[in-house]
């Protein structure tokens, strides 16, 4: 059932292009990291792109130093808060809702304008995440709607089939989504205890066959030959609290130490993004 | 003992009335009170006849064939534009194009095989596949909490696509995107595969030889314009359309050619073609805002005064009822109007429209300006 409301172009599907993989293979097959395995991606940060929000933010992770590799780049913005609908139930706290939306040339497959269930999945986690930071029970009766748009996910453009590489995708783009989040909120002049930041860090096992697995932050799937395991941490540094965990992949079972270590380096870089979020808001007061 | 004088903020006045407000800006020069002000300015300290700076990036997406980025003032939208592969057997009633080289590159020398029709004919052609196969797909999103009106979790606005179908009907009537540019052929000599740009060249011996092995469409590309408002501040569609033109401007697609081993169309990672886009349309907007309010409907009143606001932002967009737009093109030397599109009252008449050209004219100096 086509969406009536849009146009959508041609009956017969469309089919995005096939590239002549022949001519061009060769130095790009060497996957390696370009960073020490405990640097994050530098990441720029700026509030106030959207006037017309009550706050919003625009977030862009640096692009990779392999080419062709897009960084992230998020916008968000804030509404609210403000009094919910007569219709709805009486809340005592702050309802928040989150949107989480692909835009349609974000990734190497064209989006549809309906949000997948992968969107809606990170539209949870934000919730939950964003939700141990706010100071919920200031704004009875009220809702606030936090809408992230992810202009572009970091992808590898040039490999021309998936490598179920999506899944990870999903990690970085989340512990994106809780940075912007946390500044539009704060933006937005929503009280929070802590600002709260996201923090990605991953297993990884490099190419050759006896490599050890090691334990990365900020990873690029297509840096890496295979991710084992990722987490996605959202950390509120001065209480030195997790206010969300998302932890995907399986462990060794041998190393009890694997998962502690995987968490704390998610915390570590979590830090490094609250770094560049306290100073940009520095920035924005004065 | 003198009664007290209620003073408010301008941003409050102009929540709690907006219509008195935007009304007492505009007939400023009457009570000159403040000589320092500029007569007759509008809320947001422009002149009627004043425009937001167009500030216009291109290129800015990876994962986009063209991309670009409008600002307009607080106004910011984004376009992408993708191509993807449409294969003729998935056309229904699909009509075989069989005119080997005629205005396939870039048009122009119509020497060849040339059987009756002539140029109009030609074009009229390719607009009917362009339009027929549904080529060229604009969409716009507003929902992106671009202005709080527009929150995501509902079904696209009246405006999201009333939008969506103006672009789309622009972009067909202005025929800004051949069909030329759009079809892939299947080249049957790949020998010479690789350097398709000298393919004109070849083409027309393989005319002169007599065409045994035939040229045909096997597909064709397909643009998908997506746009993204960031932020919303009035005139969604000069933006809009800015980004689009913008956009297609930017837009390179990869040399495609047709592999018989695979039977389907391989694109060149290297090679790749700047997509043609003719002139430089560019869509100018006003909004009539009237003396009297919206709500008040009054029989025999006299006609209140009104004044034509350029380049309205969102304040004044929510007080106007009636509102034109032009698109105009002035690149190969004179004015042409594309289109005129008016809705909503009867303050524009005929005179207005006229000299309404000549303000979208200055309009288009200034984006084309911007553009480059």
């Amino acid at each position: 059932m086509a969406d009536r409301r849009r146009i959508n172009g041609p009956a017969g599907a469309t089919i995005p292009p096939v590239f002549d993989d022949a001519s061009t293979r060769g130095p790009k097959s060497i996957k390696s990291r370009s960073r020490p395995a405990n640097a994050t991606r530098k990441m720029y940060l700026k509030t106030g792109v959207t006037p017309s929000a009550s706050g919003s933010a625009y977030l862009e992770i640096e692009t990779s130093a392999t080419p062709g590799v897009s960084g992230l780049k998020l916008s968000c913005s804030v509404h609210g808060p403000r009094s919910l609908p007569r219709s709805a139930p009486f809340s005592p706290h702050i309802v928040l809702s989150t949107h989480v939306k692909y835009a349609p040339f974000a990734t190497k497959q064209r989006r549809g304008y309906l949000r997948d269930p992968s969107e809606r999945d990170l539209g949870i986690h934000l919730e939950a995440a964003l939700r141990g930071a706010i100071i919920a029970d200031r704004w009875p009766k009220s809702g606030v709607d936090i809408i992230i748009s992810i202009v572009e996910g970091d992808q590898d453009r040039e490999t021309s089939q998936l490598q179920g590489d999506e899944v990870w995708d999903m990690m970085n783009a989340l512990g994106g989504c809780i940075t912007v989040a946390a500044a539009a909120l704060a933006d937005a002049g929503i009280d929070c205890v802590d600002t709260v930041a996201g923090g990605v860090a991953a297993l990884v096992q490099d190419a050759g066959e006896d490599s050890i697995p090691t334990v990365v932050v900020d990873p690029i799937p297509s840096e890496h030959e295979k991710i084992l395991a990722a987490c996605c941490i959202a950390y509120l540094p001065t209480r030195d609290e997790v206010t969300n965990l998302w932890f995907r992949g399986d462990l060794p079972a041998s190393d009890i130490d694997l998962y502690t270590n995987l968490v704390e380096k998610g915390i570590q870089a979590s830090k490094n993004a609250n770094r560049v979020l306290v100073g940009c808001l520095a920035e924005t007061i004065q | 003992m003198t009664a007290p004088t209620i003073k408010l903020p301008a941003p409050l006045f102009a929540r709690l009335s907006p219509h008195p407000f935007l009304l007492r800006n505009l007939t400023a020069t009457a009570a000159a009170a403040d000589p320092a002000r500029p007569p007759a300015a509008r809320t947001n300290g422009r002149g009627t006849n004043e425009t937001r700076p167009l500030h216009a990036k291109a290129s800015s997406l990876s994962h986009a064939h063209g991309s670009s980025l409008v600002r307009l003032g607080d106004t910011t939208v984004l376009c992408g534009v993708r191509a993807e592969l449409l294969p003729v057997e998935r056309i229904p009633l699909f009509r075989p194009v069989d005119r080997v080289g005629d205005g396939e590159r870039g048009g122009g020398d119509g020497g060849d095989g040339g059987d009756g029709a002539g140029e109009g004919g030609r074009a009229l052609l390719g607009r009917g596949e362009l339009r027929d196969y549904d080529l060229l797909v604009p969409n716009i999103e507003l929902a992106t909490g671009s202005a709080p009106q527009f929150l995501p979790g509902v079904p696209p606005t009246a405006l999201a696509q009333t939008l969506s179908t103006r672009v789309y009907s622009l972009l067909h009537s202005t025929g800004l995107v051949g069909v030329e540019d759009l079809r892939v052929w299947s080249k049957p000599g790949s020998g010479e595969g690789g350097d398709t740009e000298m393919e004109g060249a070849g083409e027309a011996q393989e005319v002169q030889e007599g065409v045994e092995e035939e040229d045909r469409v096997v597909a064709y590309w397909v643009l998908y314009i997506d746009l993204l408002f960031v932020s919303f501040d009035g005139n969604p569609f000069d933006a809009a359309w800015a980004a689009v033109v913008a956009a297609l401007r930017n837009t390179s697609l990869p040399v495609a050619r047709w592999d018989p081993e695979r039977e389907m169309v391989v694109c060149s990672r290297t090679e790749k073609r700047q997509l043609n886009v003719r002139g430089l349309p560019v869509a100018c907007t006003a909004a009539v805002f009237e003396e009297k309010e919206l709500g008040e409907v009054g029989t025999g009143v006299v006609e209140g005064r009104h004044w034509l606001l350029l380049d309205p932002d969102r304040l004044e967009e929510t007080l106007c009822r009636e509102a034109i737009t032009m698109v105009v093109d002035c690149s190969d030397g004179e004015t042409r109007i594309k289109s005129i599109e008016k809705q909503g009252g009867t303050t524009i008449g005929r005179e207005l429209i006229r000299g309404f050209a000549v303000i979208a004219e200055k309009r288009w100096k200034e984006v084309q300006g911007a553009m480059k």
